[in-house]
């Protein structure tokens, strides 16, 4: 407890307003990135105690040091961080997909794709009925026509069936689990990211056509995914097969050669509108399935994936909108609780039409609850998109996605220790 | 499509690397210039404003961290080598020889880049063009321990001039990043301010304390059963806590994160231990480094740009060539000490890129901008020449010894 306050003291005399004028403020992104490794990491590992995910701490620490707590980290230094989160990510999702073993998910397949089918419709439809009939209570659907309350609803489920591939990997590498329930959650999560590229792209052209009918049912939107998703996973493939290449060839600066992938995957997405998520699930999942040296590959990114989950994770704390939560928070938790409904009832559909062991069918779900990342970026596309509407969703989902990022990781964990195959992996 | 020819050239140079490296004697230059990470430079360089501009100013903004995380890696492994249990084996002779060293090169670099500077840029103010000359005159003062370090195994007689040498590398890099340290405490305020002394020094204790106090922290955190990955956190955070606090109060990255790497070693006794670790994350930060320095450096050339590399060239080889006899008999050196012998300390490495890179970004104006690529142009040139000097000189002067 003595160096998490030491440190905390000290980075509270190094920002306070005493040695103020003899900073630059506009140099501030190291400083906040080394507190927030130590201090995120000791925060995490105080918790760890109480039994929660180290992660958990990680973003709790990012929300405390954040711009809307003690303000350590500034909004200027998020944004002069996005370059590190974005290579965190990369790093994360070449994990993920290295994970993603044919061999041991060839059995899972028909489940995963059950529960993945079956959590998006469900998920699609509880949250259109949750608009008509709770529309009243809110506020800027109050005056809107039935189409409005559509549009807006849809977009609102579409951006609620996704589960974050990113704290799900984290949480599986943590807890070292392995094992059916592990495989199934990844597995879901994964392909859904995918799915849920596609159907956003149709629920945003719906929702267009059907609340501002001037614009019309629109079919270009088919050939952008086509472009973004079909790139990726071009981009995806190629990348994947450099990796396979350059483990068997050169073996040499594997680590550089990774932290380039990582960049370059960032860089291409961010510069012509791909995904670097899937991108590198893409590239970690050919690497790790159609190559000898993808094992070494993978594991050389975990053993240093605490430091990058720590970045990842702090930051994405310290990027949660507060603001938005204190303003909607109501309504969010009720969406965060309809939503955890709906995500059982969909993975005990689709467990139990593919004849899954009961305790699948019942606790499953668990696993299902964190949200980010691809739920963030497309809740922006929204925003421009509506302009009527757009600042209030946009302000709910952020809201939504704060309490779920809290409470999915613990709420996946405490599911890999029932299910006891927290600690199983060799 | 600038993003995968910058890649292709990336798996390009591994691939040479790997091609290269494994054929070669350890002390060619060819080799050391691969194998010491220097063609990662060139790779900044192509990436940077200079080239594809992938690594253009913005996402260089966006990449800050990193070269903050390289500059202070450098600086706490060059401290955390400085462990006074290490040190006291050597005899008072050696200490007061570095000292000696160390004060002649800097006074020598230190005057005449000085007059050269006042000479080639008669419109700058003399505050700055004597602070250059100054920061000039530290850096030829100091020496890479890496050229020596890989050459170990490949020297076949092992004797005393090769001891002093390590010996003098290690600790020359302390005298000029510590001198850099008071220059800039006090180099922050133009001469005609008030109160200077006091300033200065409240920077120069803040420089030292800060990194004293985390170096503490540190070994608090570690002195319980740690372990790889929770050391690896607490490394890397707290190397970037402390060279992101001197960027953020605008001093050297590179003396506080020495400073801190001075602290921890000698308060811990986990070095076996913490060894491994980083060695196996050095390589990564290190060239990621050399290709953030690569992409920093904005290519320019100009007679006087190319006068000043000639002059740091010839001043690298002279100032330590020439006082060598003379040392010999101010100390009465027990071991003889030839010209040649100066030879062994061309080298400035990857302490004396850092040394050029933690200035500009302290200080960033155009006569820093200055400093850095003289710095680079003159780094790079003798590091190619460098494996000779170390042929010429300790090679043959522990043999002659044996015989």
């Amino acid at each position: 407890m003595i160096p998490l306050l030491l440190i905390f003291v000290l980075m509270l005399i190094l920002k306070s307003s005493i040695l103020l004028p003899f900073a630059n403020p506009d140099q501030s992104t190291s400083i906040a990135l080394g507190f927030i490794l130590v201090f995120a990491y000791l925060f995490g590992s105080h918790l760890k105690r109480l039994s929660l995910p180290l992660i958990t701490g990680f973003i709790l620490a990012g929300i405390l040091c954040g711009p809307y707590v003690l303000k350590f980290i500034t909004p200027s230094d998020v944004q002069d961080l996005d370059l590190l989160d974005g290579l965190a990510l990369s790093l994360i999702a070449l994990t993920a997909g290295g994970e993603m073993n044919i061999q041991r998910l060839k059995g899972r397949f028909k489940s995963i794709s059950a529960i993945v089918f079956f959590q998006t419709v469900i998920v699609l439809l509880g949250f259109v009925l949750l608009g008509f009939f709770g529309r009243s209570f809110i506020s800027f659907l109050e005056e809107g026509t039935l189409l409005q309350v559509f549009a807006f609803s849809l977009l609102l489920g579409t951006l609620s069936t996704p589960t974050s591939p990113a704290t799900t990997i984290a949480i599986i590498t943590e807890t070292k689990a392995s094992g059916k329930y592990t495989d199934l959650v990844l597995g879901s999560a994964v392909v859904k990211d995918f799915f849920v590229i596609v159907i956003f792209a149709f629920s945003l052209s719906i929702s267009k056509s059907v609340a501002m009918p001037s614009h019309g049912f629109d079919l270009s939107f088919l050939l952008q995914i086509l472009e973004e998703v079909g790139g990726s996973i071009l981009i995806g493939l190629f990348i994947g097969g450099g990796i396979i290449l350059y483990l068997k060839y050169i073996k040499r600066d594997v680590t550089i050669f990774i932290l380039s992938v990582a960049f370059f995957s960032y860089q291409i997405s961010h510069n012509y509108g791909y995904h670097p998520l899937l991108i590198c699930l893409i590239a970690g999942f050919l690497a790790e399935n159609f190559s000898a040296q993808g094992k070494r590959l993978i594991s050389a990114i975990e053993k240093s994936s605490i430091p990058i989950y720590v970045v990842f994770f702090a930051l994405s704390g310290a990027s949660l909108n507060l603001g938005a939560l204190r303003q909607t928070w109501l309504l969010a938790l009720i969406c965060v609780v309809w939503r955890g409904v709906l995500k059982f009832s969909g993975t005990f559909f689709g467990a139990r039409i593919t004849q899954e062991e009961a305790g699948v069918q019942k606790w499953a779900w668990a696993g299902f609850i964190s949200q980010a990342g691809v739920a963030l970026g497309m809740a922006i596309v929204v925003e421009h998109n509506f302009p009527e509407w757009g600042d209030e969703f946009m302000a709910l989902v952020l809201a939504v996605i704060a309490i779920n990022q809290i409470i999915g990781p613990i709420f996946l964990q405490r599911l890999l220790f029932k299910v006891k195959e927290a600690g199983k992996k060799p | 499509m600038r993003a995968i020819y910058a890649f292709g050239l990336l798996i390009l140079i591994a691939f040479l690397g790997a091609r290269f490296i494994t054929k070669r004697k350890v002390l060619s230059p060819i080799n050391y210039f691969f194998s010491a990470g220097f063609i990662y430079i060139f790779l900044g360089l192509s990436l940077g404003r200079s080239g594809f501009n992938i690594l253009s100013p913005s996402v260089l903004t966006g990449l800050t961290p990193l070269i903050s995380l390289g500059l202070g890696w450098v600086g706490f492994l060059f401290g955390f080598q400085l462990e006074a249990k290490y040190l006291r084996r050597f005899p008072r002779k050696y200490k007061n020889l570095s000292f000696l060293q160390f004060l002649f090169v800097f006074l020598l670099g230190g005057l005449i880049f000085s007059l050269a500077l006042k000479q080639f840029f008669p419109s700058e103010r003399t505050f700055l063009l004597y602070g250059i000359g100054l920061a000039f005159g530290l850096l030829l003062s100091v020496n890479s321990p890496t050229l020596l370090s890989m050459a170990s195994s490949a020297i076949p007689k092992r004797g005393n001039y090769h001891y002093l040498a390590r010996f003098l590398v290690s600790v020359s890099g302390f005298w000029g990043i510590f001198g850099l340290a008071i220059f800039s405490s006090f180099w922050h305020f133009p001469i005609f301010e008030s109160k200077i002394f006091l300033r200065g020094s409240l920077l120069l204790m803040f420089s030292s304390g800060f990194p004293i106090l985390i170096g503490y922290l540190f070994h608090v955190l570690t002195k319980k059963k740690t372990s790889e990955e929770q050391m690896l956190v607490y490394l890397l955070g707290l190397v970037f806590f402390v060279s992101g606090a001197s960027f953020y109060f605008n001093l050297l990255p590179l003396y506080m994160s020495m400073v801190l790497g001075i602290t921890f070693s000698n308060l811990t006794r986990i070095h076996e231990k913490l060894y491994p670790l980083l060695l196996s994350t050095e390589k990564p930060l290190y060239i990621t480094f050399l290709i953030l320095v690569g992409a920093l450096w904005e290519v320019y050339f100009d007679y006087r740009l190319a006068l000043l590399v000639g002059l740091m060239i010839l001043l690298r080889f002279m100032a330590y060539i020439l006082p060598m006899p003379l040392f010999k008999v101010i100390l009465d050196f027990p071991l003889n000490l030839p010209s040649r012998f100066g030879l062994s300390f061309l080298s400035s490495g990857g302490i004396g890129l850092a040394f050029a890179v933690s200035l500009k970004l302290a200080f960033p104006l155009p006569l820093t901008d200055l400093f850095l690529s003289v710095a680079l142009f003159g780094i790079l040139i003798t590091e190619l020449v460098s494996p000779w000097g170390v042929r010429m000189s300790i090679f043959k002067l522990d043999k002659e010894e044996k015989k």
